[in-house]
C-alpha cells in the first residue's frame, strides 16, 4: 500500500462520499485519516458542504406544473403544448 | 358508454402502457424537475426539459425491462435531452474544456482558507458558521455557475444521492472522468462560495488577501 499526501487525500475525498473509490484507494485514504487531523476536517467540512448543498438544491414541484403533467400522463395530447 | 370510449379514445394497449408509465414515474417526478431546474438553472426552461423527458420516456418505457431500473433511465433520459437542446443552442460543453486544465482551479481549498482568514474569531464551529452565512438562493447562484461538465456529476451525486458509478453511467463516461470531474467541480464550488462571500461582504478579509 501506498501512503498518501494531503493533496490526495484531498482530491479523494468526494469520490470516497459518493462509493466512487476502490477498495486500495479507500485504504490508502483511510490509512491518511488515521493520522491527519487537518484531513478530518476536511471530511467533515465536505459532509457538511455536501448536505448544505443538497438542501439547497432541492426544488418542490410548482402546482399549475404538476397539473400539466398530469394531463400529460394521462394522455391529454395537447398538454405537451400548453403554456 | 364504455364501449364508445373505447373506440374513439386511444387504443386499449396504449393506454395500459400510459397507466403502467405514469405510475412508475410517479415516485420520481419530484427529484427529476429538480435534476432538470438545476441542469437549466431557470425554471421555464426546467419545465420545457421535464416535459421532454416525460414525452421520451413514455414513447420507449416499453424497451426498460427492469422496473426498479426506472429511476436512473429517466435520469439518463433528461440528461439527452439537456445535452441536444445545448448542442442546438450552439453552447456545446466544448465551451467549458478549457477548464479541463487540471490547474484551472488551482489548489484552491475552502476549508483552509477559512482556518488561515479567521473570519469568526470566536467561534469553535468555523466552518459551519462559513456555510451558514449563505441563504439557499445564494448557495444556489454559486452552484448554478459551476461549469455544466462538473455541475452534472455533482448534481447526481450530491443532490440526488447516485453513486459515482451509477453517475458514470447515466452521463455515459468513464467512471475515472466522474472521480476527476467530481473533484474539479467541487474547487470551482469552493472557490465560488469563498469570491462569492467577500463580493457580497459576508466576510471580512485581511488587507492583503487580494
Amino acid at each position: 500500500m501506498t501512503l498518501i499526501d494531503c493533496r490526495e487525500a484531498v482530491a479523494r475525498m468526494w469520490g470516497y462520499l459518493s462509493q466512487g473509490l476502490a477498495k486500495r484507494d479507500v485504504k490508502e485514504l483511510e490509512t491518511h485519516l488515521e493520522f491527519c487531523e487537518r484531513c478530518c476536517g476536511e471530511l467533515e467540512f465536505s459532509r457538511q458542504l455536501r448536505a448544505r448543498v443538497a438542501e439547497a438544491g432541492t426544488d418542490q414541484m410548482p402546482m399549475p406544473l404538476r397539473q400539466r403533467i398530469n394531463d400529460l400522463l394521462a394522455g391529454d395530447a395537447r398538454a405537451g403544448e400548453a403554456k | 358508454m364504455e364501449m364508445a370510449a373505447t373506440m374513439q379514445g386511444a387504443p386499449r394497449a396504449e393506454r395500459r402502457g400510459r397507466d403502467v408509465f405514469a405510475d412508475l414515474v410517479a415516485p420520481h417526478l419530484d427529484g427529476l424537475y429538480g435534476y432538470c431546474v438545476r441542469l437549466a438553472n431557470r425554471v421555464p426552461d426546467a419545465e420545457d426539459l421535464l416535459q421532454e423527458t416525460l414525452v421520451r420516456g413514455l414513447r420507449s418505457h416499453g424497451r426498460l425491462r427492469d422496473a426498479d431500473r426506472m429511476r436512473p433511465w429517466l435520469f439518463t433520459i433528461a440528461t439527452n435531452v439537456w445535452r441536444d437542446r445545448q448542442r442546438t443552442r450552439g453552447r456545446e460543453e466544448a465551451a467549458t474544456v478549457s477548464l479541463d486544465d487540471p490547474q484551472a482551479e488551482g489548489d484552491f481549498s475552502l476549508f483552509s482558507t477559512v482556518v488561515t482568514e479567521d473570519p469568526f474569531p470566536y467561534s469553535d464551529e468555523l466552518h459551519l458558521d462559513f456555510l451558514r452565512l449563505f441563504h439557499d438562493e445564494d448557495v444556489r447562484a454559486v452552484f448554478g455557475a459551476v461549469s455544466p461538465v462538473y455541475r452534472l456529476p455533482l448534481i447526481l451525486t450530491t443532490i440526488h444521492g447516485f453513486s459515482c458509478k451509477e453517475a458514470a453511467a447515466i452521463l455515459k463516461v468513464p467512471l475515472g472522468t466522474v472521480l476527476s470531474r467530481l473533484h474539479r467541480g467541487r474547487r470551482q464550488l469552493e472557490a465560488g462560495l469563498w469570491d462569492y462571500a467577500v463580493k457580497n461582504a459576508l466576510v471580512k478579509v485581511s488587507d492583503d488577501a487580494d
